[in-house]
């Protein structure tokens, strides 16, 4: 074996030699696909934006770089839009979350274990069904002589016909129709995973069922909610597709206004500044969230924080 | 580096003239880029072929057909019928306005995979000059006899050498008797109502021609003027006058919005609301308005893509189309002049239901102005942009 012949020469025998990639190969075709169908778009869109559009059968033109896009993209008539969809997006999150936590807690920690794949199940099976098939359901359930407004009549609830549709309201019952099982499958994992000895031991030590709950329960699922949040909080913000089949004028959301640039208007130059726009909305509305509620606990992270091996 | 290289490329003598206009130094990488892309994801589809137009010879016809067109604008049963008699299967897609159309066809630049499509007639020439259209074979369409002159040769395509009348009809609008007592007659009326019973339950065709169109004919305005005055005047009445009060853009109400009783004064073009107002249960409860003083001729025209992979399939059906029966049955569905020679007397004969939104009088055809495209059409169709925005925030 050259092992042996090599190891009178050199003071330390070596293993023998292996062909060794860097690791970073196995990461390669994940970052081909980042790169194609991410990182090079969204680069390019960032690029048309600065352009204009050259005339009525070109789309987009950067000879001339420039800010005018974004200006006109935050011209009050489309600045109004991107409120409207601020508030869509914020509501629809909380109104998520509030139905959310208390179900995928139930689930994990009330449901009987035996009924719990068929619940599961339940919270799964409108997801087989097209998502504009869905939508479009809601249109027939809540137009003004549809099953709801007559079914309120019926029983006196209402007086006249139910008008919701095309209302920012219908547009808020849809998405959150449509996006709520993206938020309860991993809140319930993730109450699922805070394992029961650990609440078990909370009691123990005196805690009751809401401070076992805040102190223990919370801050171990926490990262479900937050993947939770997310995963809800932004397709609904880029959403056009509720919008537009619920939404009617009223509901007008910053996803249809950027189709609109590329489907109808044909200037890729705003539609890729409003894009730009509704994706920085976004990432700063997450950030002032995080950092709002870091503040918020951080009185409470001071009061418990434990210091091991201090001298007090 | 100041020298240029010179690109060599393979391509149809049709597309040469695009591809050198596009290929400018800047775009070139983004072109590559794309094209990358673009070569990948057609090595998984049977029918790649940018920009290759193989003009029809009257070969044998190919097994699919795709059509982009207006919604709901072909008797799905004479589709069926046409499929089972020579072949080809159809897909249909659909957009709701030409500014729609043309932007697809112009970002595929010749891969869109449409072979049908119906443009408008005042888009056709822009069209036709940015090769987006590809020349007709009026030999393999010989049906072309049926059609009465008088819808020929229109100023847009004076020897229908790209496109043939596939249907022509106007802009009215559409209201809920239950709702306005009153009779409505103008466009003048028509704002009125929506600014107060109508208000909050009004739609108007997604279609930026159309809804400035609302406030010129209803003010005597040519809606082809490209005086900067009227343009900014529809804008500030569009935008705080009437956006405030609209609750949808809708370019067809008859396909729900009239059958479900969502709207209670809805634009609308004339076949459309006859759909709607035949699938309503309460049929009595709508009633029609053509829109006056003036209102809009529009013609739309069966015209071919350039690159459409299924030339003979689709002439074909341009043909079979035609004919004086099928024309018939598609007028019924549709609720369209469709063009053909006599076909106001053999639906009359037939006895198809509510004509009068078919067929219009010598009178009323006079109050009735085609639409060109003009310098204006940027503007416009950003007026139509701030209306939508403006609407959702009011």
């Amino acid at each position: 074996m050259p092992l042996h012949s090599r190891s009178h020469q050199k003071k330390y025998a070596r293993p023998p030699r292996r062909v060794k990639l860097p690791s970073f190969f196995l990461a390669i075709p994940a970052w081909a696909w980042l790169f194609a169908f991410f990182v090079a778009p969204v680069a390019l869109v960032v690029w048309f934006s600065f352009g204009y559009k050259p005339g009525i059968f070109g789309t987009h033109a950067n000879d001339v770089l420039s800010l005018d896009r974004y200006a006109e993209a935050l011209s009050p008539t489309f600045f109004a839009t991107f409120q409207n969809t601020l508030w869509v997006g914020v509501a629809g999150t909380l109104i998520c979350l509030a139905i959310s936590i208390p179900f995928a807690y139930w689930l994990a920690f009330k449901a009987p274990v035996s009924r719990r794949g068929v619940l599961l199940a339940m919270v799964m099976i409108p997801f087989w069904t097209n998502f504009l098939v869905r939508t479009i359901g809601w249109q027939i359930i809540l137009a003004p002589n549809g099953l709801l407004s007559n079914g309120l009549q019926s029983i006196g609830l209402l007086d006249s016909p139910l008008e919701i549709l095309f209302t920012r309201t219908a547009v808020l019952i849809g998405l959150v129709y449509n996006y709520i099982p993206l938020m309860i499958l991993p809140m319930f994992v993730a109450f699922d995973r805070v394992s029961l000895p650990m609440r078990e031991a909370s009691k123990d030590l005196g805690a009751g069922r809401w401070s076992t709950f805040i102190n223990v329960t919370l801050p171990l699922a926490k990262p479900g909610i937050i993947v939770g949040i997310l995963l809800v909080y932004i397709p609904l913000m880029g959403d056009y597709i509720t919008a537009t089949v619920l939404g009617g004028a009223k509901g007008n959301m910053a996803g249809q206004m950027v189709a609109n640039q590329f489907q109808t208007a044909q200037n890729w130059a705003l539609g890729s500044a409003m894009a730009v726009v509704l994706v920085l909305t976004i990432l700063t509305t997450v950030v002032i969230a995080a950092l709002v509620s870091w503040l918020a606990t951080w009185p409470v992270r001071a009061r418990q924080r434990l210091v091991l091996g201090g001298t007090s | 580096m100041s020298h240029e290289t010179p690109i060599r490329i393979l391509a149809s003598t049709s597309a040469t003239k695009i591809i050198k206009s596009e290929l400018n130094r800047r775009r070139f990488l983004a072109l590559t880029g794309t094209a990358a892309g673009v070569a990948l994801l057609s090595a998984c589809s049977p029918q790649a072929g940018a920009g290759s137009s193989p003009q029809a010879t009257g070969g044998a016809l190919e097994s699919g057909l795709s059509i982009y067109s207006w919604g709901d604008y072909d008797d799905p049963d004479l589709v069926a019928q046409f499929s089972s008699d020579l072949g080809p299967t159809l897909t249909f897609d659909s957009f709701a306005s030409n500014e729609e159309l043309i932007s697809k066809l112009i970002a595929a630049r010749g891969t869109s995979g449409y072979d049908i499509v119906v443009p408008t007639g005042p888009f056709i020439p822009q069209m036709i000059e940015n090769g987006l259209l590809s020349k007709l074979n009026l030999d393999l369409i010989p049906n072309i006899a049926d059609m009465d002159p008088a819808f020929m040769g229109r100023d847009w395509d004076p020897n229908n050498e790209y496109s043939i009348c596939k249907a022509w009809g106007t802009t009215g609008y559409v209201y809920d008797k239950t709702k306005i007592s009153r009779e409505l007659t103008t466009w003048a009326d028509f704002i009125d109502a929506a600014q107060n019973e109508a208000s909050g339950k009004t739609s108007v065709l997604d279609d930026p021609s159309p809804l400035l169109g609302i406030y010129y004919w209803a003010n005597g305005i040519d809606w082809n003027t490209t005086d900067p005055a009227n343009l900014d005047a529809a804008e500030a009445f569009l935008t705080k006058e009437l956006a405030p009060h609209i609750s949808a853009f809708d370019s067809y109400p008859g396909g729900a919005a009239i059958p479900q009783a969502q709207q209670i004064l809805m634009q609308s073009w004339n076949g459309d609301a006859r759909i709607g107002i035949m699938e309503s249960d309460e049929p009595d409860r709508w009633q029609w308005v053509l829109g006056s003083p003036d209102t809009e001729l529009w013609m739309d025209n069966w015209a071919i893509a350039e690159g459409a992979t299924n030339p003979e399939a689709a002439h074909a059906f341009i043909n079979y189309v035609l004919a004086p029966d099928a024309s018939l049955r598609e007028l019924d569905y549709i609720g369209y002049h469709t063009g053909g020679a006599g076909i106001e007397n053999a639906a009359r004969s037939a006895e198809l239901t509510m004509l009068d939104l078919v067929f219009f009088n010598a009178e009323q055809v006079k109050t009735m102005h085609t639409g060109k495209l003009t310098e204006a059409q940027q503007r416009i169709v950003k007026i139509w942009d701030m209306t939508k925005a403006a609407a959702a925030g009011a």
